[in-house]
């Protein structure tokens, strides 16, 4: 999976293409880790291009909803697909990560 | 004897390229099964992978050989099946084998309660150093 990410005006937004498992859920920690130590706690991870997501991906953004709101901020989640949506509402996630269609819209009213 | 329309299996090392190649066989094996509705495919991937996972995570070698995965996936008429083995392993814990959900801050401990949610039945067996569990799903 490759992750990249882009600081804008009220936030940052950290972009994942491909499957958020267990191999890249220890990347995705330290990417948001980097941009939070950056001095952006408000953050949108867009998942758009992440067409799986396991039990260990979730791990890893709940880690990150953490690190964000520790350092005064959020983390939103944008672009769901079906499969993700889907371990969101079986774990019952989907009350805590909260989904946006777009980066744009996470922190639009805010 | 039941009809298998379609099979694909992996068998290497239990790490992190495990992982990878067997969602690339599953994907296969979709394109082989053009039939299995999307919903089916989605659900049993996502369990076969945890279950994958959770090898990877926490299994534990019996002796000097190391812990291998050794995962075979059917198509079936009306069910599909995988068994995901752990060979050259210890029976696992107690705790590796929970399946309830854990509180909403917890960063680990969901595989097996999504796994016990996306399939029909889940089978576990230990033979000579192997442990496999057996995923149904009715399709």
């Amino acid at each position: 999976m490759q992750f990249s990410y882009e600081v804008r005006d009220t936030y940052a937004e950290v972009k994942g293409v491909g499957r958020l498992n267990m191999v890249a859920a220890p990347k995705l920690r330290e990417v948001v880790a980097e941009v939070v130590a950056g001095g952006s706690s408000r953050v949108v991870v867009n998942l758009a291009e992440t067409d799986f997501m396991d039990s260990s991906g979730l791990g890893a953004l709940i880690g990150c909803l953490k690190a964000a709101r520790q350092a005064g901020g959020d983390l939103r989640i944008s672009g769901v697909q079906p499969q993700v949506k889907m371990v969101l509402e079986l774990t019952n996630m989907d009350r805590v990560l909260t989904a946006y269609s777009s980066a744009e819209e996470a922190f639009g009213n805010d | 004897m039941t009809e298998v329309i379609a099979r694909r299996g992996y068998r290497g090392p239990s790490d992190d390229d495990a992982i990878e190649a067997i969602h690339t066989e599953l994907d296969a094996l979709w394109d082989d099964a053009s039939f299995v509705p999307e919903m089916d495919r989605m659900t049993f991937t996502t369990a076969v992978i945890e279950s994958a996972a959770n090898i990877v995570q926490h299994a534990q070698p019996v002796g000097e050989k190391p812990v291998e995965i050794d995962v075979d996936i059917t198509v079936q008429p009306t069910r599909l099946v995988a068994r995901v083995s752990a060979h050259n392993a210890r029976e696992p814990f107690a705790e590796d084998m929970q399946a309830d959900l854990p509180d909403e801050e917890a960063e680990s401990g969901r595989g097996l309660a999504l796994i016990e949610m996306l399939v029909t039945t889940v089978t576990f067996e230990r033979q000579d150093g192997t442990n496999t569990w057996i995923l149904t799903r009715e399709t």
